[in-house]
């Protein structure tokens, strides 16, 4: 059978992989959101792998809000990329240093 | 021995399972392209195919094997591993979401808790092989197609949610064979009456879902060629085909099952309710069903293409809010105990 | 290995495969298709955990909305990858050492020491008739009502948020107006004129 440090080992892999996303890539906005995203997946995993193994429904209604939250963040996070790219034509971090919209 | 045969009897008899339903499931696909053309051509005062065997019986099947035989052309400059697995990521979809069909109260795969939900994921899944299949052919055509279809799956797919949401209110549960079960009584306790207008919302909604005509601009022969899938040929275009005459039929059944009773008798609570008595739940399934299949086949011979924008407007300004309004209206029936339905 | 063992494997390799992917591919669009295989994959996984209604949610919602949202954007936006890339192997030890930093340590707290079999106790599998959706909404429909209308609003907010800001009006361009066509009336366009037969020439 599957222990609850299975999952957390999977979920902090997730983690530190996200993190080393964010490293890798900071100039790319569009991978930083995803990074973002695979880390909130692997808190969710930790939180139904909790939810499971003590027996409390409270953790999967959790990730029922951290979803909802992340899917809102999402929508703006990417409809604030359109905009800046529709107003710079590029998504380089690099080159979003002016405080002028 | 006895051992192995205990550890695989359940895959076993889930495999034989999915055979049993799988087989039907294609072979009605293969016909309902025979009877597509046939109405159409009924409509349109000509005869269709009728020279294969006879009547024209076997025109699938020979369309079938002319399209095995056929080359399966990958483009230059393509991205061939997601050129290739585009059509297989637009059936796999299509097929899975019929693990949970129920075709009678107990004729049903798997019958879990949250079937419409798992539906609903699925059908939701199918835009991927469309924005791939575009993506991946390195085609204008077909990157426009892609892009039209994507835009539009995802229009539609909020008024179908939100459809979905009115029957599940009005039903109690996300369970399929217990929508089907909270419709007994008679043809007016049907969910086609109190919620009406989702029903309407949820078959328009479902056939702009599976591109078809009048909704089928992502192909829009006269406008990009063949939309999204124009680069292909052979038997990765008829998987094409098959996933979207597969998702028809699916959307088809759903329908049956939630707006028309399902299984149930329409004859049901009338005098001579016992005269039909002796005849298979399934086999009133599939007369729903069928009717469904022939409205989808009626409006592509009757209406013509959308413009675009109109199909963004009617998803987004007309669906959307008509659905809001009627499920405050569905939750209103509900806990006012409404008759005949809810009480 | 039990079946249980070998799927939580299976699914456990194609996640961090996936995830890896994701952060080190060189086109955006492939990153996407790999975190869409990521999710799908962690629903696998969810419904090991017995977490149905969460693991179809995550499918429906991430797989089916949000990622095709991603890979819209990705897509339509014109974006040259090459700057973009500079720098990337650079910080590739840096990020490294960071990521695996966070990673001790994380093992070291999560380890099998302290949430192994033996620490916490695998629970008993529920029976057919269990139903992890009746549950939730058990609880997000009483104890949780507060918080789930607050997170109707963030996804209102969410919504009108994204509307504002993406929504440009373009007077340049030339668009129809549907109620002007649709209030069209036979007056408005067919106009009858009265006259006289034209006569034969010649």
């Amino acid at each position: 059978m599957i222990a609850l440090s299975d999952y957390l080992i999977l979920g902090a892999i997730l983690f530190g992989l996200s993190v080393a996303g964010i490293f890798l890539n900071r100039k790319n906005v569009i991978i930083l959101l995803m990074a973002i995203e695979l880390m909130l997946l692997a808190v969710n995993m930790n939180f139904i792998a909790f939810s499971y193994f003590l027996g409390d429904i409270a953790g999967q209604v959790f990730v029922f809000f951290i979803l909802t939250v992340a899917a809102a963040e999402a929508a703006i996070g990417l409809a604030i990329l359109v905009v800046l790219f529709r107003n710079r034509q590029t998504i380089n971090v690099d080159d979003l240093d002016t405080m002028k919209g | 021995m006895a051992e192995f045969w205990e550890f695989i009897r359940e895959p076993f008899f889930i495999t034989l399972w999915i055979v049993a339903i799988l087989v039907p499931l294609l072979l009605g696909v293969a016909y309902l392209t025979y009877a597509e053309r046939k109405i159409i051509g009924y409509m349109q005062v000509r005869i269709g195919p009728n020279r294969v065997g006879p009547r024209g019986w076997l025109q699938p099947i020979a369309d079938a094997l002319k399209l095995l035989m056929k080359e399966i052309i990958v483009p230059q400059n393509s991205n061939r591993f997601l050129f290739l697995i585009a059509p297989m990521i637009s059936i796999a979809p299509a097929l899975a979401a019929w693990a949970v069909m129920p075709f009678t109260d107990r004729l049903v795969l798997a019958n879990i808790d949250a079937s419409l939900l798992y539906i609903l994921a699925l059908t939701s899944m199918g835009v991927y092989g469309v924005i791939i299949a575009g993506w991946a052919s390195n085609s204008k055509y077909a990157f426009l197609g892609a892009m039209r279809s994507a835009a539009q799956i995802v229009a539609y797919e909020i008024a179908m949610g939100f459809a979905l949401v009115g029957v599940l209110i009005a039903g109690g549960s996300l369970n399929l064979v217990d929508i089907v079960q909270a419709q007994q009584g008679s043809l007016v306790h049907w969910f086609w009456l109190p919620l009406f207008p989702l029903f309407l919302v949820y078959f328009i909604s479902g056939v702009a879902e599976t591109n078809r005509a009048p909704f089928d601009v992502a192909e829009g022969e006269s406008e990009i060629v063949a939309g999204f899938h124009v680069e292909y040929s052979g038997m990765a275009f008829a998987v094409f085909f098959l996933a979207e005459y597969a998702n028809m039929i699916l959307i088809a059944a759903l329908a049956a099952l939630m707006f028309l009773g399902g299984w149930l008798s329409p004859f049901e609570g009338t005098w001579f309710e016992s005269w039909f008595a002796w005849v298979p739940g399934i086999f009133w399934l599939l007369v729903k069903t069928s009717l469904f299949l022939f409205c989808f086949l009626w409006f592509r011979a009757t209406f013509p293409r959308y413009r675009y924008d109109q199909i963004m407007r009617l998803g987004w300004k007309v669906f959307i809010p008509i659905t809001i309004v009627w499920i405050v209206v569905a939750g209103g029936l509900v806990v006012g105990e409404v008759g005949p339905w809810f009480n | 290995m039990g079946f249980e063992r070998f799927v939580f494997y299976v699914f456990a390799v194609i996640l961090v495969y996936a995830a890896a992917r994701v952060i080190t591919v060189r086109n955006p669009v492939h990153a996407v298709l790999h975190l869409v295989l990521a999710f799908f994959t962690c629903a696998g996984l969810w419904l090991l955990l017995e977490a149905e209604f969460l693991a179809i949610t995550l499918v429906l919602v991430y797989v089916g909305a949000v990622m095709v949202l991603f890979l819209f954007v990705v897509m339509m936006l014109d974006i040259n990858v090459s700057p973009l890339r500079e720098g990337f192997v650079k910080y590739l030890p840096m990020g490294f050492v960071v990521a695996l930093l966070i990673f001790a340590e994380m093992f070291m707290v999560l380890g099998v020491k302290n949430f192994g079999a033996q620490a916490v106790a695998i629970p008993e599998r529920h029976g057919a008739d269990y139903s992890n959706t009746r549950e939730i909404g058990n609880v997000l429909y009483t104890d949780y009502v507060y918080p789930f209308e607050i997170a109707s609003v963030i996804l209102l907010v969410a919504i009108i948020a994204a509307i504002a800001l993406t929504m440009r009006r373009r007077p340049d361009t030339r668009s129809q107006d549907p109620v002007a066509q649709v209030a069209v009336r036979r007056e408005d366009r067919v106009r009858l004129v009265k006259m006289k037969t034209e006569e034969k020439s010649g």
